[in-house]
């Protein structure tokens, strides 16, 4: 190693192009949360808007581009590349690498991601507004009659900036496991979270092509027409949209349920039981996940609804093992309720609210009435707010220790969690009895004759619990950076590689590895050292 | 697919079918609130507690997935016969109603009638049906996708452009429903309501009359 190699890039020349994985995930990371920030400042005006009937805040036009803006901003910039981001920083680590593979193209991943995430939001500027189609876009409301203006364009190259940005940073993390593994590290000896990378990068690699395939057809009938033009086109792309719009869905959800699994292990103190059938449930339910996509279509009348309805119940069997491991490590622990662990513990029982309504969805004379309503938007933010941001966030307390050398403020965390639990429940729980009501989503404005002011309201108020619940997270960062408890090499009494060096780690990662002889290396060396086993 | 007049009820199909899903889902959030309830206050770290060195229960890993894998059974086989029946057309309808949506109104055109609704300035377009009889809808739209939706009903199905979709459904008690358009369509997406008055056979007889005779009147139009 040559001493330029080992002498970091630093400043301005590392923002830019710093092929440093710890330093590009954290940039990723930076970047997606701010495109959080974003969209939830579009949803606390969508929320005040639906406060009360009528139209107050806004326009019904710029209404239409804030929610198209909110979803499409928090799925493509925020929950895909962060999941995506917390494997650029981990993986490595985990399996003991020194560095991501393939790092000057992991760089282009953060490069692409913020360009699209420009360009998408651009579109405000434009005199027809951003994107206003849903962040979905069907055609033919997408298309240039019904949806005209540089804004919705500016839409769809954003959107294939994002998915190519995701493709590349799956193809590097996928590849980072299955080349770079230090000596002993077999594959069944991963990390639960680096496992839960390899299917969410299988997933992505898989997927997401079709969505830029898609974005260019789209963007080709925009300009051009033809493409969508038969009988059949409006469904074409629906199909073409939801082979990419189910398996996101999870790649949203696993590396989410791996800082989860990685949490509970740690703060129980003992090995994550069950770990084959954790494995092999998570590869079962991958394979399932691209067989799942037409489930969004049952009210179109044109998809073979029972094949279906079947895939998608059948994923109740890998989530309810999954569920089983994650609780069966808790019992038989010693149990740490440590912030991050109550983050773990608030992301298993509200997940399960989403997953269970999930299962609901999936029946397609239940889905008839509910579908395109708000109890749809219930179960999405139950799974996607109150189950993988809550997941988010027990990883947040979980690592920041090791990317930072500093803990995060026990109390304020404490805060951060009931703040969000109460925002998150009041504003979303009321969505449920309003969407099986028949209020439908994505409308601006509703009759006071329905009886749906209440629930609104209520929706609104926790909306601004959840915000203030992020603004105390905001001040933990900051409280935690400036005035630092340093943290140590393993604060947690951690069981993966990541815990085997210094925090944060220096920037080939290892100076040492200890022995791998399970999945839980650091908890062997432990565990030797005390002579709990013989060596 | 055909049936017989009458069952394609969907408010009644819709409750059954609730009726099994909700307690399976109360009964899981139930035993998982539990259980996690049972590991917080029972495993909490104390000092004398050494946590479990065990890692694997593949026996009951093994029975527990085959309970879930009978449970899904249920559910799905239970979801195919409710769905076989919701999505049956009748061999002989009562009477056919071709639904047109656009931005951002509904057009009611009866079958053989030359009567039709397309709403006003002064409110939504108003869909009547007669009571205990079963209703094919012929659906599509002219510009859009739509969605075709009545709450009360527990039923919506999204109208295409360039394509006809067919269903059919029973009105089975008098009075007003709400109906709106669920599918995103545009500016006035909220706007986009309509009202359905289902009533007695003959007082439906004695309305389609009355519009009938109102239509051919001249200067009425086609």
């Amino acid at each position: 190693v040559s001493a330029i190699a080992a002498t970091p890039p630093r400043g301005l020349i590392d923002a830019v192009a710093g092929t440093d994985h710890k330093s590009l995930g954290k940039r990723l990371v930076a970047l997606a949360f701010a495109f959080f920030l974003a969209g939830g400042v579009l949803a606390l005006i969508l929320r005040s808007e639906l406060a009360a009937p009528g139209m107050q805040v806004v326009s019904r036009d710029a209404y239409d581009q804030l929610f198209s803006m909110h979803g499409s901003t928090m799925i493509y910039l925020f929950v895909t590349p962060v999941a995506l981001a917390l494997g650029v920083y981990l993986v490595p680590l985990q399996v003991g690498a020194a560095q991501i593979a393939y790092p000057r193209a992991a760089v282009t991943g953060f490069w692409t991601l913020l360009a699209g995430g420009v360009t998408m939001w651009s579109g405000f500027l434009t005199t027809n507004g951003a994107g206003k189609a849903g962040w979905t876009a069907f055609d033919p409301l997408s298309d240039s009659v019904n949806t005209p203006g540089t804004g919705m364009d500016l839409w769809i190259v954003g959107v294939s900036l994002a998915a190519a940005s995701a493709i590349v940073l799956a193809a590097c993390v996928l590849a980072t496991v299955l080349t770079r593994r230090a000596p002993g590290m077999t594959m069944l000896r991963l990390p639960i979270f680096s496992w839960t990378m390899v299917v969410t990068c299988l997933m992505t690699i898989t997927s997401f092509p079709v969505l830029i395939v898609a974005m260019g057809l789209l963007l080709y009938e925009r300009g051009f027409g033809g493409v969508f033009d038969s009988a059949g086109g409006p469904i074409a792309y629906q199909h073409l949209f939801w082979f990419y719009g189910h398996p996101v869905v999870y790649v949203m959800f696993f590396p989410f349920v791996g800082a989860v699994a990685e949490t509970i292990a740690v703060f129980s103190r003992r090995r994550f039981f069950g770990y084959s059938a954790m494995v092999v449930s998570l590869l079962v339910f991958t394979a399932l996940s691209m067989s799942v996509w037409a489930h969004h279509m049952f009210a179109t009348g044109q998809v073979t609804n029972k094949y279906f309805s079947f895939t998608s119940t059948a994923l109740a069997v890998p989530a309810g093992i999954e569920y089983f491991d994650l609780i069966a490590t808790m019992i038989g622990g010693a149990i740490l309720l440590r912030t991050p662990m109550l983050f773990a513990v608030g992301f298993l029982l509200q997940f399960l609210i989403g997953g269970l309504s999930g299962i609901y969805v999936g029946s397609p004379p239940l889905d008839y009435h509910v579908t395109d309503t708000y109890f749809v938007v219930a179960h999405f933010h139950y799974t996607l707010l109150a189950g993988s941001v809550f997941a988010f966030f027990a990883g947040v307390y979980f690592w920041f220790p090791k990317v930072t050398g500093a803990f995060l403020r026990e109390g304020l965390g404490k805060v951060h969690f009931w703040l969000m639990v109460i925002g998150t429940n009041v504003t979303f729980f009321p969505m449920f009895v309003l969407g099986y009501d028949g209020m439908q989503r994505r409308i601006a404005d509703y009759p006071p004759a329905r009886g749906w002011e209440g629930l609104n309201t209520m929706a609104t108020v926790g909306s601004g619990v959840i915000a203030l619940a992020v603004l105390v997270f905001l001040v933990n960062v900051a409280v935690s950076l400036t005035f630092r408890r340093e943290a140590g090499a393993d604060p947690w009494g951690g069981h993966s590689l990541e815990w085997a060096t210094s925090s944060p780690p220096p920037p080939h990662n290892f100076d040492a590895l200890p022995p791998i002889r399970s999945a839980q290396p650091v908890l062997d060396a432990r565990e030797v050292a005390a002579g709990v086993v013989a060596t | 697919v055909t049936s017989p007049v009458g069952v394609t009820d969907t408010r009644l199909e819709f409750r059954h079918l609730d009726r099994l899903y909700v307690p399976v889902a109360l009964v899981v959030a139930g035993l998982v609130l539990a259980a996690v309830v049972f590991a917080l206050v029972r495993y909490r770290a104390r000092a004398d507690r050494e946590p479990s060195a065990r890692t694997e229960a593949k026996v009951l890993e093994s029975v527990y997935a085959l309970v879930l894998a009978a449970v899904v059974a249920v559910l799905v086989v239970t979801t195919f016969r409710t769905e076989s029946r919701v999505d049956a057309l009748a061999g002989r309808p009562g009477l056919r109603v071709d639904v047109v949506a656009s931005k951002w109104t509904w057009r009611f055109a009866y079958a053989g009638t030359g009567v039709s609704d397309t709403g006003s300035g002064l409110g939504p377009p108003v869909l009547h049906v007669p009571t205990g009889t079963t209703v094919r809808f012929r659906l599509t739209s002219l510009d859009v996708i739509h969605s075709f939706y009545m709450p009360g009903l527990r039923f919506k199905r999204d109208a295409f452009p360039r394509r006809y979709t067919s269903f059919d459904l029973d009105f089975d008690h008098a009075g007003l429903l709400n109906g709106e358009c669920a599918e995103f369509c545009g500016l006035h997406h909220s706007d986009m309501a309509f009202v359905v008055d289902a009533m007695a056979p003959a007082q439906f007889r004695a309305w389609l009359a009355d519009r009938r005779a109102t239509t051919r009147s001249p200067g009425a139009g086609p």
